[in-house]
């Protein structure tokens, strides 16, 4: 077991934090918002499908992103569109729309690149990776926080970022003003149905590059269903961090730690149906933990 | 439920009288056939994207679905466990507790109605009926736990349901790996099943049933067909529908949890004790997906347990849409069972036809569900005068009791 713990691990933990962290604050502005995203899942899966087929198609990364970006916040649109203006069941569209994305992803992964459950090309450019001169030498943490894509790096600054727009400025704070008081919020001339749209918008952004990340960052392929519980994750690791940036940050820590050590268990020999159980089950005990104090937060969804 | 001046006028333009007429023309300007028709569309917009000409993959699938002997039986043969997934959901959601953990307790129920056939010597009716009660204590104990931790410590039902899916998942995975893997075999699976503990077929070849049916009705008859590729499965989850059917209009409890799922406060308000009722619903719905575990494990022609072969159907999801689709009654869920059971056979045929991949089921099943929560309507004559009737499909569409305004 020695060297078990060494600068690689670290690595690898960041590379699995990454995803979930951008599709975490994704959740985290729609529940600020007063929109329970559930589908965050599909909108990670549709994210991965764009980024690839973006970057197999030009032979350029930059493309793929967007592609992801753009594919992601439209699939979005189907929960804005239906929670905000037909007054849907959140917790409906999520699920259609979960099911929605793996159909789809899958019929064309067939369809456009006639391959079926994943594909793999030299063709798809896959994101680089920047070092950071001088800081990249650091032991330890240096390779983990310094060698990352440019989505890596923006995910971590998006952290700090976020907590700014939320708590410092007007945006921020109207935007909870919409999740907490819709009506005092509409009385003060702040359409809630406009920042309602715009947090479901961010959130197929943010899901956009988690899958950007997850296909052309951490891999370079696209496969059936990769997406893998992630977005679930995401919505676990917001209501663990009780709609905190940095405490969010944290939760997908946790996760992305469970994943990086499973998989090096995998390596001593550990079964990888345990190593693959493992975040959900970390995750699990970590909201019984927490527990206590969002019985008080969420009366309504618990018991009283 | 509907505005009754309103429907008096459609049901006379449809040309319809009485009240089957009058519901019958109400549900054909409601939004579910234009859901569907809608979604179909689309779905023939897929099929161009893939290159195929929708009108061919469109008669594909009625023909594998339908308009064939052995596509009603696929049918059928896929109708049960969605018409069984699909009211281990409705139970669950009609009484505002949102069961996601339906696939966990469906692989658990079938992990253990496979251990069972595969160790208990003795009589096969007995050990099959064994098998059956395992596995529905066991789907019901894994949802129960769900109900458990969110009266203690407070987790949400929602989060805990979903997130115990992925351990009963893996450890199924695991066990047919590892402990119960038929070394003599190639692929990762069980040791195949005593022939006579399987839930046997209705009338297979070589019996007296199944041979006086193709004798005088002919081997290509649709009853022959269907004889020999449905299960007894069908007959349990007729019982089953019946049942669930009962309980929601002629039981105590019923009552209490139809309550609580249109509004939690109202029935805590007049007594009802609710995290007793949250977990005998949740005993109830992860019985029933235990029981459909079983049935897709030991009911034939399926001989053993293979890796993945309870999660790759997705029948527990798909469920799920079938329930929402059918506003959580059981006679709607046996409908709308039976008729994503048709696209998931008729995409199947589809797929084979045209060399294209099977998925287009999901595509069309979750449009419909997307568009139903819209509340698609077609275009009206005339408008309303309020919106009582729209109140009433969206009150319906509505799983939880969270307040909603419509």
């Amino acid at each position: 077991m020695s060297g078990f713990f060494d600068a690689a691990l670290v690595e690898s933990i960041v590379r699995a934090l990454i995803p979930v962290l951008f599709a975490a604050l994704g959740a985290l502005l729609c529940d600020r918002a007063g929109v329970f995203n559930i589908a965050l899942e599909g909108q990670l899966l549709i994210g991965c499908f764009g980024a690839v087929a973006g970057s197999y198609f030009t032979g350029s990364a930059v493309v793929g992103v967007i592609a992801a970006v753009l594919a992601a916040s439209v699939f979005s649109l189907i929960l804005s569109y239906g929670s905000v203006t037909r007054k849907a069941e959140p917790i409906v569209l999520g699920v259609a729309m979960n099911i929605l994305a793996v159909g789809i992803t899958s019929f064309l992964i067939d369809a456009v690149f006639h391959v079926r459950g994943v594909f793999q090309d030299p063709a798809i450019a896959g994101l680089h990776h920047f070092a950071i001169p001088g800081l990249v030498r650091i032991p330890w943490i240096g390779p983990a926080l310094f060698n990352l894509t440019i989505l890596g790096y923006l995910g971590l600054l998006l952290v700090p970022a976020t907590s700014i727009v939320l708590f410092r400025t007007p945006l921020g704070m109207r935007l909870r003003g919409v999740g907490e008081r819709p009506l005092a919020a509409e009385t003060l001339g702040v359409s809630p149905a406009s920042y309602q749209y715009g947090a479901v918008t961010a959130s197929g952004v943010l899901c956009g590059l988690a899958g950007a990340q997850l296909a052309l960052g951490n891999v370079v392929q696209f496969a059936e269903n990769m997406s893998a519980g992630r977005g679930w994750i995401a919505v676990v690791a917001v209501m663990l961090a009780k709609d905190k940036p940095y405490a969010t940050l944290g939760a997908a820590l946790l996760f992305g730690s469970t994943e990086a050590i499973g998989f090096r268990l995998q390596g001593e020999g550990l079964a990888v149906q345990i190593t693959d159980a493992a975040p959900y089950v970390v995750t699990l005990i970590a909201l019984l933990f927490a527990a206590r104090s969002f019985r008080r937060q969420r009366a309504a969804a618990t018991v009283a | 439920m509907m505005s009754s001046s309103s429907s008096t006028r459609e049901g006379k333009l449809a040309g319809l009288t009485g009240a089957t007429g009058r519901r019958v023309s109400q549900w054909l300007a409601g939004p579910v056939p234009t859901s569907v028709l809608i979604a179909l569309v689309i779905g023939a917009g897929f099929m161009l994207v893939a290159g195929a000409n929708p009108i061919t993959g469109y008669h594909s699938m009625l023909v594998g679905s339908l308009g064939s002997g052995q596509g009603l039986s696929t049918t059928i043969q896929r109708s049960i466990p969605l018409v069984g997934m699909a009211l281990c959901v409705a139970v669950a959601f009609r009484a505002g507790v949102l069961n996601l953990g339906a696939e966990g307790q469906m692989v658990l129920g079938g992990l253990a109605g496979a251990v069972v056939a595969l160790n208990l010597p003795g009589p096969g009716l007995l050990v099959c009926a064994v098998a059956c009660l395992a596995g529905i204590a066991a789907g019901a104990l894994w949802g129960a736990l769900s109900a458990a931790l969110q009266a203690w410590p407070g987790v949400p039902l929602l989060i805990t349901s979903l997130l115990l899916n992925y351990p009963a998942r893996y450890f199924v995975s695991w066990m047919i790996r590892f402990p119960l893997k038929d070394p003599a075999s190639s692929s990762v699976a069980t040791e195949s099943y005593r022939p006579e503990v399987q839930i046997p077929l209705l009338a297979p070849k070589g019996s007296a049933i199944g041979d006086w049916l193709a004798q005088n009705l002919g081997s290509d008859n649709p009853l022959t067909v269907i004889g020999k590729g449905v299960g007894w499965s069908l007959v349990v989850v007729i019982v089953l529908v019946a049942l669930v059917s009962f309980i929601n209009r002629r039981t105590v409890f019923g009552l209490e949890s139809g309550i609580n799922g249109l509004n939690e406060g109202f029935s805590r308000y007049s007594g009802v004790r609710v995290n007793w009722m949250t977990t005998r619903t949740m005993l109830l719905s992860g019985g029933i997906a235990g029981l459909v575990g079983v049935m897709l494990t030991i009911g034939a022609p399926t001989s053993r347990l293979i890796d993945g072969s309870l999660i790759d159907t997705n029948y527990a999801w798909t469920g799920l849409l079938v329930a929402l689709l059918a506003l959580y009654r059981p006679a709607g869920v046996v409908v709308a069972g039976v008729f994503f059971g048709a696209i998931v056979a008729g995409s199947g045929q589809m797929g084979r036809d045209l060399s294209m991949s099977p998925q287009i089921a999901a595509v069309v099943q979750g449009i419909v569900i997307v568009l139903i929560a819209f509340q698609v309507h077609p275009p009206r004559r005339r408008r309303r005068a309020g919106p009582p009737a729209e109140a009433d499909n969206s009150a319906a569409a509505v799983p939880t009791n969270q307040a909603e305004g419509a």
